[in-house]
């Protein structure tokens, strides 16, 4: 060691000293200088918490304003089962349990519910106070898992009225989400069907954005900012609340008073009794505006505005083998049937339009009709309903009675004609596209397409399944055809725009479900006018002898709706229309009626098909009468009654 | 260790008391000040909104931390003005009583802070003897190291090393390893520039790093929290709260850019997301507030303080001076550079206060104290 060693080693000391602060010096470059941006980032997502405020929906009016679906606010508590342990669940359970007033096993057994994804939180308890929903946010730390959230649930201040129409709401699920990529996160609601769904875009609303800010243990300290949410449109809509509920009620004692009314089943023997456990009405104005769609059975819509529970699902979606008739079905749209006689209308305009007949043609029927030409052995003899004789019958008054034989002449004629390039092998067919079957009405809410027959559709369904339909036309199917059978089928809204078509000399229109979208102040945002979409030219030629016919089904002494009207100021009020009855092996008869009135002047068309309830005049004209009996201000509270065929029935 | 005082001290001090006093180190004085002053503003900074949801008034760290300033200050004077060399026979006695006062913090007399048994609670101010010893210490270490000429020898090293190892070794069982480490600095610091002997340092060196190994790996001296703040910031697992710490101390330094949120603006400060803030992070509130200008001017105060005192250690008269300086140095510097450094995510997290930033009297007034010191030193360097 030299002397000077201390000062040597005192610049080694000096050396380190340095180094030391030029480390220092150089992270705090690094943090303030270079990574500053990043670091500001991350200091202010620590702090910043964005808490979407849910928008209410808008609601759904009826066309006279009369509000169907409308909002509350609740307050939920819900558990997030994957943030809870089981070490902290009894000590949760017992502090929530003093906080809500609720029994401790209570919860414990709502936490435990299979019916919630064990990945949404469960709610436990719904329309909680004020000062416990502060309470619980404020203690945050001692009630883990739980989520507090301020909701708007549907009220439905109508019940089930129109049930099938308005549809219902829950939580998004993965399809949605498909559906509507980045609109949607975990948790929103959405219109999950009906005019909810539809018009999902116009009834959301936009969210309202709350961004606060927290501190370390996440505890509001100031608001930073707020985006008020902004409620839904309201949706208009064109059905008539009143109209709606007179329609419900009138289906449903028309089926209750033909339950177990004698079905004479002309395959069977024996007797038996009519099931009529479903069906459906739609009340359609001419222009094109459903006015009411009722469809039976229905279900409880106020149930499902929690969501819906597993036994609620089991009545709405039975399974496909279950003998349950699925609630949720919309039958009036999706509801596929054989319209029987009331196809007679386009069978009539056919031979009329194209000159197969005149309306001075008529012919001697004698209640049996065997066909010609190809068909061979007992099923080519056929009969009038209860093989009535109608006498010497045309047009008109075929349609009135409801003549079988008639109207199998015609197919027959039509198909023995084919060759003739004025008729061709789908001159029925032709003008059933017309008036719009075999193709979607364009209705805004979801419907069946229904099916026409022709000889190479019916060759395609061969083809594709020979237990389908065998192979082959023949001079049967146009007879079948010509009064609505044979794997014919039809929705209840098809058949109503078909004679909607007829009411407005050729004018066909798309129909709406809603008048207008507008705002809470009432400022209209759209208005839906008439969709006029397609115009058949129907001369009077043809028009006014079948106009004729439909009035003198509810007017004639042998009117097979005549009985059913009786005591209606049809001079006043004057209605055409058509009963149907259609086979549906195996199941019984499906019973239809279309019509449409004031005669005058039409405005609206209503058409009653029920399923397993006989004959379209005593089953499902009288459910007709009660609604006519609305529309045209007749006051009449009794009952709907199953009343006794006139004569034939049909 | 009778008879340490240096050669011709007691003469010089009684013959012309006023003459060392135009010596006075002016720059080390003020930055220490100015140091300090920010200090208060931080601790107040950091409290202001914690203690008034407490129920406090908002300025009672500011306060509390003034009057341990100006305590210190007074401490200060103290130190400065009786001349060093005295303190060479008194360190003994200043050594022992502080190693009864870490007995008796052992004793139920003792308060529990986070974990560890290191305070007396005096009214409502709480002494912390580990801050004292580590000042009687380096007093010692100095006296110790100062006597005779030459290499060290064996027996001095033993002697400094057993008169840093009974105090550490008390503050360990606290636990406090953060002070307990500032010893191990102090003595480094001393006994290299008193002129250990190579094979002594060589020696020295490898029984560190075993004591190194040990601890982490065999012994069960750590508990899993310590283990944890210790190797947050080589393992840099994300889950741990000690990490947790780490993060939210860098991204407050961090975002405070080199402006700065403004004083009172900073959100990692005001809503708590960095742990204790007055004290052993209190760095973060300078990172975050005052940004790179503020920290970048507090680490040149740091370094002009740092300067000074080596300053003083090379112009000091005697080896007594030159090696109390170094000792006060190595505390100082460890201080610093743990502390910063683990705000900063570079070193590990240890409880070791920021030298006149972070809020704590017992820690406040020792440093005045050893400046005290090392002015007493410097303006002596003649006399």
């Amino acid at each position: 060691m030299t002397a000077d060693s201390p000062r040597l080693r005192l610049g080694v000391i000096a050396i380190i000293a340095l180094s030391l602060f030029a480390a220092l010096f150089a992270r705090l470059w690094y943090l303030q200088v270079l990574s500053a941006p990043d670091y500001q980032l991350k200091a202010q997502a620590n702090s910043i918490r964005i808490v979407p405020e849910p928008a209410p929906r808008g609601r759904i009016l009826d066309r006279n304003g009369k509000v169907l679906v409308d909002n509350r606010a609740s307050n939920v508590v819900a558990i997030d089962r994957t943030k809870l342990t089981e070490k902290e669940r009894p000590e949760l359970m017992a502090r929530l349990s003093t906080v809500l007033g609720i029994p401790a096993e209570e919860l414990d057994k709502k936490l435990d519910s299979k019916q919630v994804s064990p990945y949404t939180p469960v709610p436990i308890a719904e329309d909680v106070g004020e000062d416990k929903m502060t309470l619980l946010l404020e203690r945050a730390d001692q009630f883990p898992a739980v989520v507090a959230r301020r909701v708007a649930v549907r009220t439905y201040p109508m019940q089930s009225l129109a049930a099938h129409i308005l549809g219902y709401v829950a939580e998004v699920n993965d399809n949605d989400r498909k559906e509507f990529p980045r609109q949607y996160e975990l948790g929103d609601m959405i219109g999950r069907t009906g005019v909810e769904r539809v018009y999902e875009k116009d009834l959301r609303g936009r969210d309202g954005e709350l961004k606060i800010e927290v501190d370390a243990e996440g505890r509001p300290v100031r608001v930073v900012s707020r985006r008020p949410p902004a409620q839904g449109h309201d949706v208009v809509l064109t059905i008539d609340a009143d109209i709606q509920r007179t329609a419900e009620e009138a289906l449903a004692q028309g089926l209750k008073s033909a339950q177990g009314q004698p079905f004479v089943d002309p395959k069977k023997k024996a007797n038996a009794r009519l099931v009529a456990d479903a069906g459906s009405v739609v009340v359609l104005d001419t222009k094109g505006s459903v006015e009411a769609l009722a469809s039976y059975p229905t279900f409880d819509l106020p149930a499902l505005a929690d969501g819906v529970s597993e036994a609620e699902a089991r009545v709405l979606f039975p399974p496909p083998d279950s003998k349950e008739t699925p609630a949720f079905v919309n039958r009036a749209l999706q509801g596929l049937y054989a319209p029987g006689s009331t196809w007679k209308l386009i069978t009539a305009d056919a031979a009329l339009r194209t000159g197969l007949i005149n309306q001075n043609f008529s012919l001697v029927d004698n209640g049996t009709y065997i066909t010609p030409g190809d068909c061979t052995g007992r099923s080519c003899v056929r009969h009038n309903a209860g093989s009535t004789a109608y006498g010497r019958v045309g047009v008109s008054r075929a349609l009135s009675v409801s003549s079988d034989v008639f109207f199998y002449t015609l197919g027959a004629n039509f198909w023995t004609n084919r060759h003739d390039p004025k008729y061709g092998e789908n001159a029925i067919q032709d003008v059933a596209g017309q008036f719009g079957f075999g193709t979607q009405t364009g209705v805004p809410l979801p419907e069946a397409t229904g099916r026409v027959l022709t000889k190479e559709l019916k060759n395609a369904l061969h083809q594709k399944d020979p237990r389908l339909a065998d192979a082959g036309w023949y001079t049967g199917n146009n007879v079948n055809l010509a009064i609505g059978q044979d794997a014919m089928l039809v929705t209840p809204i098809q058949l109503a725009n078909a004679y909607a078509t007829f009411a407005n000399h050729g004018d066909r229109y798309q129909p709406n479900i809603a008048l207008r979208i507008q705002k809470q102040d009432g400022t209209v945002v759209t208005a839906f006018g008439p969709r006029k979409f397609a115009h058949v030219d129907i001369p009077p030629n043809v028009w006014n002898p079948i106009m004729q016919g439909l009035e003198g089904a509810l007017t004639d002494p042998k009117g097979t709706a005549t009985n059913a009207f009786a005591g209606f100021p049809l001079k006043q009020w004057g209605i055409a229309g058509k009963t149907g009855t259609a086979q549906a092996t195996p199941k019984q008869d499906t019973a239809l009626f279309a019509a449409f009135g004031p005669t005058a002047d039409p405005q609206h068309v209503v058409t009653v098909v029920m399923e397993q309830s006989g004959f379209g005049a005593s089953a499902a004209a009288p459910v007709a009468r009660r609604v006519f009996e609305q529309l045209a201000g007749v006051g009449n509270t009794a009952p709907v009654q199953f009343t006794r065929a006139n004569g034939a029935g049909d | 260790m009778g008879g340490s005082v240096p050669r011709n001290a007691a003469a010089n001090f009684n013959r012309n008391p006023g003459s060392a006093w135009r010596h006075l180190d002016l720059l080390l004085l003020g930055a220490t000040i100015a140091v300090a002053c920010l200090g208060v503003l931080m601790v107040f900074s950091a409290t202001r909104s914690t203690v008034g949801q407490a129920g406090l008034a908002s300025t009672t760290y500011l306060v509390r931390q003034g009057i341990f300033v100006a305590l210190g200050v007074g401490v200060m004077a103290v130190t400065a003005f009786i001349d060093y060399r005295h303190y060479a026979g008194l360190a003994p006695l200043f050594y022992g009583g502080c190693i009864l006062l870490l007995l008796a913090v052992m004793s139920p007399l003792g308060t529990t802070v986070n974990g560890a048994q290191s305070w007396f609670a005096v009214g409502s101010f709480q002494l912390q003897p580990a801050e004292l010893t580590k000042l009687a210490t380096i007093l010692v270490l100095a006296a110790l190291c100062s006597q005779g000429t030459g290499p060290l020898t064996g027996r001095t090293v033993v002697l400094a090393l057993a008169a840093v190892g009974l105090p550490s070794a008390l503050i360990l069982l606290q636990p406090d390893l953060g002070s307990a480490l500032v010893f191990v600095a102090a003595v480094a610091a001393v006994l290299f520039v008193a002129g250990i002997q190579p094979r002594h340092l060589a020696v020295l060196a490898l029984l560190g790093a075993f004591g190194v190994i040990y601890i982490f790996g065999y012994s069960s001296y750590l508990d899993t929290y310590q283990r944890e703040r210790l190797t947050t910031f080589v393992s840099n697992n994300a889950q741990n709260n000690a990490s947790f710490q780490v993060r939210q101390a860098e991204t407050a330094i961090g975002a405070g850019g080199v402006t700065g949120a403004g004083l009172f603006q900073g959100t990692q400060t005001k809503l708590k997301y960095v742990p204790y803030q007055q004290s052993d992070f209190i760095f973060t509130v300078v990172g975050e507030e005052l940004g790179f200008v503020g920290s970048a001017t507090l680490l040149l105060l740091y370094s002009a303080i740092a300067w000074r005192i080596w300053r003083a250690a090379a112009v000091a008269r005697d080896m007594f001076g030159t090696l109390l300086c170094v000792g006060v140095l190595g505390m100082l510097l460890f201080q610093i550079f743990e502390n910063m450094g683990m705000t900063m995510g570079i070193m590990p997290i240890t409880g070791i206060p920021l030298p006149f930033m972070s809020y704590g009297g017992s820690s406040t007034i020792m440093m005045f104290a050893a400046i005290g010191l090392v002015l007493n030193v410097h303006t002596r360097r003649f006399a």
